[in-house]
């Protein structure tokens, strides 16, 4: 089969960017490993579309999201994303954790972003259901949250309506040059040819970017989220903690979307089947009670497990390659690419259009990485 | 984190789960069993009628009874059921999270068993979620183990053997049936099951299914049909009843999703009831140490269940070393033995789908029985258990191959044979001599066998049939007989009524109707009764 | 590959049906028609229709209506039900309050 543009990955990126590179005219085809839709972190996270807490370089395309794409994206889709523009809380209960805090907001500032340290009273005048051991956080107004479950989906059948070709089940296996460029993608069933390739397959992305040459520094790391019950409409912002005990949001439906950590996720095992830890929901429970008591006894229907791929410095490679022309990396996004997905996705569009990115997107590129003693330098 | 350990974990204290730690627990294995209920055994305890099969498989002894003999046996081996203890997940390294009161407990069992049981499927219908549309299984828990009539009018979607065992029971527990309903053309379960039914006067409507069910708040009616071989509706023929009950008995999924969740590989086999573990010949599944028993693994029915159950068990064990392989090898060829000899038979999973015309005797099947419920006047003579001569002597109306020989054992005069196929259908033994002890009667499952004296001498017959309901008729009651198909064919008196611990709840009703009547007259209502059922 | 994989093969125009707003997930009073109206909008497997519609997460976690929504997304895709994986089976099996969760008790008595 060939296209224009073959994006390997169907995930909320890979979608983005199919999206808006089909709104550009281009004939897109999707590959995609997994039989389903987003079945990675694209689905699995707490649903946050922030830009307080962000390093400073994948801040620009942060803000131009949210300033620019977030606002309309349900009408320009055609599918409700849930986006809500409510602000983000980030919640300390000890001076150390106002600490942490302050350093985030102060680089934040520096970037120009509207970000602040409140004290416990504009807290509880924000948002009256925390606990009154908060004894301070950082705010951003301007941040907030969509529904992860919804948002990839809704790139995805947007994508579609648009004529953008989907292969699920396809797990590709190399990319391949034709007279110096990327070109063909074998897959275990198939090839597919296209004037561009895009990489946006997550963790994958690194095995698949050895086949031509390129190493992207990253490893894969669990995430784990749970779902209430619908609860009664309680609070709009999306919130988050200093030491990570939980963040996450309460969706139009009611129910809370909430991820979080035990400390080991760069450790856990993989059998196959993307299942919790026995000890992650508990955890993040008690972090959630600690913060949110009146959330003591909501019921948790359902909690995921998935993987995401963290880079080495935490920020993703969103770049052509120059060795490899054709090809643009969209991966590494460490955790936090939901709600950068869509100014990735334009910015890919760009990138494969030959046009200048609207943002600053200059400090993830994928040749950044050295060894210690010549970063140093 | 504290994590207790188990050399075997069991989620699921119902017939195969409970069954399994029996096993395990007798070669010495430290064994739990966790179950979400309040009260252990699975549906077992709501199970109160005489089961099938033969002595080794406990039949004619009923479900509840059953299940008092597991719990008893599980505790005298040392087996640990905690109730109330709900499986959150089974998590990888085989860790149990189980919620017990407000609480969360971790544990590790070097093996695991799951045995979750099943659980009602549903069909779609305009109005199927209104309240008062109910799963007949959860029909069955209300009367049989809170003492809640489901409603009073009740129609049952479904003639498989749990439509038509919950049907009798709500018969029991004095509802009106008003109509068995199912779109297949023919009846599912046991003919006995569906011929002790209809005896009764409940009508059956085959090919037929649900169009709509009324009402605003709750069930106040409901429309059927008649369906074509699509199963498409055929226009004008909609047949409504009053109703404030619909159950529906459309068959059961395995509760499979622990095993899910764990990382078992999983099939999607309708013919073991919808998503299955793929398994080995005794619940192993593709994780080691990671068992499955009962209709976790497959739908079938209790017996069955108890014996996939022990035979986990008994790998279980053999797996952590608690029992020789060649002590394994003995067992397992044991219950290998009394499973094969219930997979037998016209309802065997291997005849499932297969169009059967004849018995294993070669006498064709009885068409009426597959369509109407009941065997029609004029096919009863054809079966072996069907005889005539004079004086008492039993009539056993068993037309179909089914596992199941107590009536064989009941006779101490051996009047009745079945022999070594347990399949077989019985006969009566030309030379032998009733004594009109009843044991017969009472011990068949299928409420199949009569007592009968076709001709007192008088131009009267008596009848001796089995009677499970309330209350109970008196001597001299006068009222109808009923026919095979639940139609009145003439008045009858009952002449005696015996009631026996030996007969376990089954009452023996005898009734006295002109001789004429002999082989038709098949069940009686007083005339109150029938009067009521008229109206 | 199979008749799912190429989410661009054609399986005709969404038609409406008498019984469209039937009710079919109780939990989440999820519709016949906007099942059907999301496979005719791209989503072909379980998990897809079950994250867009929530059909299937509410209190009984599809042990209700799982068959019902199969039968249903397989027919319009003409394809047999068996191909169709069911929605990942995840923990808890049964809804937890946040309080029980957090409470890992170190003690039993077993």
């Amino acid at each position: 089969m060939t296209g224009d543009v073959i994006v390997i990955g169907a995930g909320i990126i890979g979608s983005a960017s199919a999206y808006y590179l089909a709104k550009r005219g281009y004939k897109v085809i999707v590959l995609e490993k997994s039989d389903i839709i987003g079945n990675g972190g694209s689905s699995r996270n707490g649903g946050g579309v922030r830009q307080s807490g962000r390093d400073p370089r994948e801040l620009p395309i942060a803000m131009y999201g949210i300033n620019n794409l977030w606002p309309t994206l349900s009408e320009e889709l055609g599918y409700d994303v849930e986006y809500h523009k409510k602000g983000n809380l980030r919640l300390g209960k000890t001076e150390k954790h106002l600490e942490t805090l302050k350093k985030l907001a102060d680089k934040a500032s520096a970037c120009g972003l509207d970000v602040r340290m409140i004290g416990p009273k504009e807290v509880k005048e924000i948002n009256p259901y925390l606990s009154d051991e908060v004894i301070g956080a950082s705010w951003c107004p301007t941040d907030g949250h969509a529904n992860p479950l919804k948002a990839t989906l809704a790139y995805y059948m947007a994508a579609r309506r648009l004529g953008v070709t989907y292969i699920t089940g396809e797990s590709v296996q190399e990319i391949r040059k034709v007279h110096g460029r990327a070109r063909i993608v074998v897959t275990n069933h198939d090839t597919y040819e296209g004037e561009y390739i895009v990489l946006a397959a997550g963790y994958e992305s690194r095995r698949i970017a050895g086949t031509v040459g390129i190493d992207i520094p990253m490893v894969r790391k669990l995430i784990e989220c749970l779902v209430t019950e619908a609860e009664p409409k309680m609070f709009e912002q999306m919130l988050g903690t200093a030491e990570a005990d939980f963040y996450g949001h309460q969706t139009n439906h009611g129910s809370f979307v909430i991820g979080g950590s035990t400390g080991f996720e760069l450790y856990k095992k993989d059998n196959g089947t993307p299942v919790n830890y026995s000890d992650t929901v508990p955890c993040i429970c008690r972090g959630i009670i600690r913060y949110i008591p009146r959330l003591k006894d909501a019921k948790i229907v359902r909690a995921w497990a998935g993987w995401s791929d963290n880079m080495s410095d935490g920020v993703p490679v969103i770049d052509t390659v120059s060795e490899v022309p054709g090809l643009v990396l969209a991966c590494g996004f460490t955790g936090h690419g939901f709600g950068i997905a869509p100014g990735v996705g334009t910015v890919v569009s760009q990138l494969v259009a030959g046009e200048e990115p609207v943002c600053d997107i200059s400090g993830l590129k994928y040749d950044r990485f050295y060894a210690k003693d010549v970063a140093k330098k | 984190m504290k994590i207790e350990r188990f050399d075997l974990i069991i989620v699921g204290a119902g017939p195969s789960g409970l069954s399994a730690a029996i096993e395990a627990a007798k070669h010495g294995m430290r064994v739990v069993v966790f179950d979400e209920n309040a009260k252990p055994g699975g549906q077992l305890f709501k199970q109160i009628h005489k089961f099938f099969g033969s002595k080794e498989h406990k039949a004619k002894i009923r479900g509840f009874h059953i299940g008092e003999q597991l719990l008893a046996e599980a505790d005298s081996v040392g087996v640990k059921v905690e109730l109330n203890a709900t499986v959150v997940g089974l998590y990888q390294d085989r860790e149990v999270v189980v919620r017990m009161g407000d609480e969360v407990h971790h544990f590790k069992g070097d093996a695991i068993i799951i045995a979750t049981g099943a659980a009602e499927n549903m069909v779609l219908f305009d109005g199927w979620n209104l309240p008062g549309v109910m799963g007949a299984g959860a029909a069955q828990t209300l009367m049989n183990l809170y003492g809640v009539k489901p409603g009073e009018k009740i129609l049952m979607l479904g003639s498989g053997n749990v439509g038509l065992v919950v049907s009798f029971q709500l018969l029991q527990a004095g509802c009106d049936v008003v109509a068995l309903v199912d779109a297949a053309p023919k009846i599912g379960g046991y003919g006995v099951h569906a011929a002790k039914v209809a005896r009764t006067g409940v009508p059956f409507y085959l090919s037929h299914t649900i169009k709509k069910a009324e009402g605003t708040d709750h069930v106040t009616g409901v429309t059927i049909a008649e369906v074509d071989s699509h199963f498409q509706f055929i226009p004008g023929t909609d047949k409504h009843f009053d109703v404030d009950t619909i159950c529906v008995a459309v068959g059961l999924s395995p509760m499979s999703q622990l095993l899910k969740m764990a990382g078992c590989k999983m099939e999607d086999n309708p013919k073991r009831g919808g998503q299955v573990p793929i398994i080995g010949e005794y619940g192993e599944t593709s994780i080691p140490g990671i068992y499955a028993a009962g209709d976790v693994s497959g739908i079938e029915e209790a017996s069955s269940a108890m014996i996939e159950g022990r035979m986990s068990g008994v790998v279980a064990a053999e797996y952590l070393g608690f029992m020789t392989a060649e002590e394994k090898a003995e067992k397992l060829d044991q219950l290998n033995q009394s499973l094969d000899a219930l997979r037998q038979g016209m309802f065997a999973p291997k005849n499932r789908g297969k169009k059967i015309t004849e018995t294993e005797e070669g006498i064709p099947v009885s068409e009426s029985l597959l369509h109407k419920g009941f065997v029609a006047d004029d096919e009863i003579e054809r079966y072996p258990g069907v005889t005539h001569r004079a004086g008492v002597h039993p009539v056993i109306e068993c037309t179909q191959n089914i596992p199941c020989n107590p009536c064989q054992d009941a006779c101490k005069k051996h009047c009745i044979r079945i022999g070594s196929e347990i399949t077989s259908l019985p006969a009566v033994e030309p030379d032998s001599t009733c004594i009109d002890c009843g044991m017969c009667v009472a011990s068949c499952p299928g409420q199949a066998i009569f007592l009968i004296n076709e001709d007192d001498g008088a131009g009267n017959a008596e009848i001796t049939l089995p009677y499970e309901f309330l209350p109970l008729p008196k001597v001299g009651d006068k009222g109808v007989a009923l026919g095979r198909s639940g139609s009145p064919v003439c008045e009858a008196e009952v002449a005696r009524v015996r009631s026996s611990k030996a007969f376990d709840g089954t009452n023996l009703l005898t009734i006295r109707v002109p001789a004429k009547y002999a082989m038709t007259a098949r069940f009686f209502k007083t005339n109150a009764q029938q009067k009521e059922a008229a109206e | 590959m199979n008749e799912l994989s190429n989410r661009s093969r054609d399986i005709g125009e969404f038609v409406p049906q008498p019984d469209d707003d039937m009710i079919v997930c109780r939990c989440e009073e999820v519709t016949k028609g906007e099942i059907r109206r999301a496979v005719h909008d791209g989503l072909w497997t379980i998990a897809e229709i079950r994250r867009y519609l929530r059909c299937g997460m509410g209190l009984c976690q599809g042990q209700t209506c799982a068959k019902l929504v199969k039968g249903i997304v397989a027919r319009e895709l003409h394809v047999s039900p068996a191909l169709l994986e069911p929605a990942t089976s995840r923990s808890p099996m049964r809804p937890v309050e946040m309080h029980v969760f957090a409470d890992e008790t170190e003690d039993t008595d077993l």
